[in-house]
């Protein structure tokens, strides 16, 4: 092997903190990549690369913030294949988004924790359609054509559900803080 | 400020719909307004987690055998690690996404170190890979087919060559993967175009076993005077490392792939008293007594015929007798693979014509299209698909049960609703020979 296998006993250690950071570094690689498939295809040769190297994690320091390196890295390689095809995201601009998202990867987390509670509150039609266009292998053309509706409509109706569940979360969050105080 | 145009290119971004232009003009607006990133990573950030969320159906196919209370209470997050566990068990360093080295096409009871199971579908990098037990197929760019029996430790250099730990493989070389090679502590085997298997013993020596074919062997000593490669054919079997790295003719003895064998062959699964032939070219219908099981032997493969193929089942359900008028016919369309099943009964013990029933049951990897019953209808069909030179029986039997008869002595076969699994239950005859034929789609 040209490379030294990490110690297998360190798996465990692993998948306990990448799971713990795996929806952050999803998020931050699809801001980049722009594409769900693609981001998928990233952060599964991300991880492989971050256990790859895993012995050069220092325990005890920022996990999310190297494994959101080795995204990075991972992201920047993909967009320069497929700039051949179609318009990607610039690397100056990748660079400000990565600052950005790891400056605010704890503010991004709480947004995330408080979506469970805000899609409960959503109307049942509307919590079938997001669920029915967020599933595997869905797009909103397929949840469409399986609702009897058209694409076009499906995604105003979508479009308006995640803006009212951005703003739910909004609310929670605030909630949250003045509880806080 | 977030203006309406802002909001309206994140949500094309989003529903993967901006055009190049309005692609473009996020990107512009992203690169000079920091207020604008924050909100971008806002809404990608819902997206993700509603990608997360409601995708996790699917990844729960990684969990299953955990069972459904586990899993619920787990959730996502044990899904991830074990997807992430198969993931870093199968791959190493080499992070080409173009073209993987090696898939893992076909898991029957296949699991990793960690306990953790494999998943068709997986993609194989060079590295260590660890089957502690249960079988599973590797399916190498090369072509280069290779089943591994657990307990079994592998190491996967290239898509031409392996190095086998522990354990057992059968191999399975087209063409255009000849000289893939299989290297042990005490063997050096190059394939030139053929089946084989190789084992470890639980005493550390290496048995190599030529089903078709040949294969050279040599010992990894290469400072010996006698470490000229030898050639061995089908039928023939060397043990090596008996006595320092020595490479010993031994007799011919299969036993020990009987299980991945199959694997290779299209065969995922065989259970009662269903067996699968012992690879090799002696074994073929009409030169293999068996008075216990109902034995499947391969026929032609990836084979397109000529002309339509009569056949008395292509649907789910059970066999019922039919006229050659009604029966369903197979275009020449599509490549297919045969096999023919067999439970040849000849009077055996104190009591020849003691009666019992035979059952099985038997999983292709592929679905099946056609079963052949019908003695005509097999033997139009071995025209085609029938090994050369191989004499098959005049008259063959499956009777069926007619509707409404309740007497016992019938024969059963059901096609699964799954169409790659045959349920079969036959009464032995003594001094006749039951055969049938199954066509599934070529791999």
């Amino acid at each position: 092997m040209a490379a030294p296998t990490p110690d297998p006993s360190r798996h465990e250690e692993f998948v306990s903190l990448y799971v713990r950071h795996e929806p952050a570094v999803f998020s931050f690689v699809l801001a980049m990549v722009q594409n769900t498939a693609d981001a998928e295809d990233v952060v599964q040769r991300a991880s492989m690369t971050m256990w790859r190297c895993f012995d050069q994690f220092q325990p005890g320091t920022n996990f999310r913030n190297w494994a959101f390196q080795v995204a990075k890295n991972t992201a920047l390689n993909h967009l320069t294949k497929m700039s051949r095809d179609r318009h990607v995201f610039s690397e100056k601009l990748i660079n400000l988004l990565a600052e950005q998202a790891e400056a605010r990867a704890g503010y991004l987390d709480s947004r995330r924790r408080a979506l469970d509670s805000c899609l409960e509150k959503l109307p049942a039609a509307d919590h079938e359609m997001v669920a029915g266009c967020y599933a595997e292998g869905a797009t909103i053309r397929s949840f469409a054509e399986q609702a009897g509706e058209t694409a076009n409509k499906i995604y105003k109706r979508l479009n308006r559900v995640r803006s009212q569940l951005q703003t739910c979360i909004e609310h929670q969050l605030g909630l949250e803080e003045e509880a806080a105080r | 400020m977030i203006d309406v145009e802002l909001h309206d290119w994140i949500e094309k971004s989003l529903n993967e719909s901006a055009t190049e232009e309005e692609s473009l003009a996020l990107e512009e607006r992203l690169l000079g307004d920091a207020k604008a990133r924050d909100h971008y990573l806002n809404a990608v950030n819902l997206h993700a987690s509603l990608r997360r969320r409601f995708s996790a159906e699917a990844e729960m196919a990684f969990v299953t055998p955990f069972p459904t209370l586990a899993r619920r209470k787990l959730g996502i997050g044990l899904a991830i690690a074990a997807s992430l566990a198969l993931l870093v068990g199968v791959s190493s360093i080499l992070l080409k996404p173009s073209s993987p080295t090696a898939v893992i096409t076909h898991v029957v009871g296949a699991y990793g170190d960690t306990g953790l199971a494999y998943s068709a579908g997986e993609l194989v990098e060079p590295g260590h890979l660890v089957v502690s037990r249960g079988l599973m197929r590797l399916d190498f760019s090369s072509g280069a087919r290779v089943t591994i029996e657990g307990p079994a430790q592998l190491e996967v250099i290239n898509e031409k060559r392996v190095v086998l730990h522990r354990g057992v493989v059968t191999a399975t070389i087209p063409e255009s993967a000849i000289g893939f090679v299989v290297d042990t502590a005490d063997a050096h085997v190059v394939d030139l175009g053929t089946s084989f298997g190789v084992s470890i013993s639980e005493e550390g020596f290496t048995d190599v076993c030529v089903f078709d074919g040949e294969v050279e062997v040599s010992s990894q000593e290469t400072n010996r005077a006698d470490a000229a490669p030898r050639l061995l054919r089908e039928g023939q079997a060397i043990r090596a490392g008996v006595d320092s790295n020595s490479i010993d003719s031994v007799a011919y003895e299969t036993v020990r792939f009987e299980n991945a064998w199959p694997v290779n062959s299209g065969v995922l699964q065989t259970t009662g008293s269903m067996r699968f032939v012992s690879p090799g070219p002696d074994f073929h219908p009409g030169n293999y007594a068996d008075n216990e099981h109902i034995v499947v032997f391969p026929e032609r493969s990836g084979f397109i015929p000529d002309e339509a193929i009569r056949v008395d089942m292509v649907d789910p359900g059970q066999y019922a007798k039919s006229r050659y008028q009604e029966k369903p016919t197979l275009l020449p369309e599509q490549r297919l693979t045969s096999y023919l099943l067999q439970l040849n009964a000849y009077p055996a013990g104190k009591n020849p014509n003691q009666r019992r029933s035979v059952r099985g049951q038997i999983t292709f990897s592929s679905p099946i299209v056609g079963v052949i019953m019908a003695n005509r209808l097999l033997k139009e069909s071995e025209a085609v698909f029938g090994i050369p030179d191989v004499d098959y029986p005049g008259a063959r039997m499956i009777e069926a049960r007619p509707e409404g008869d309740q007497r016992p002595g019938f024969d059963t076969v059901i096609l699964a609703a799954d169409r790659r699994t045959l349920i079969i239950e036959l009464q032995e005859n003594p001094g006749h020979i039951d055969q049938f034929r199954v066509l599934v789609e070529a791999e």
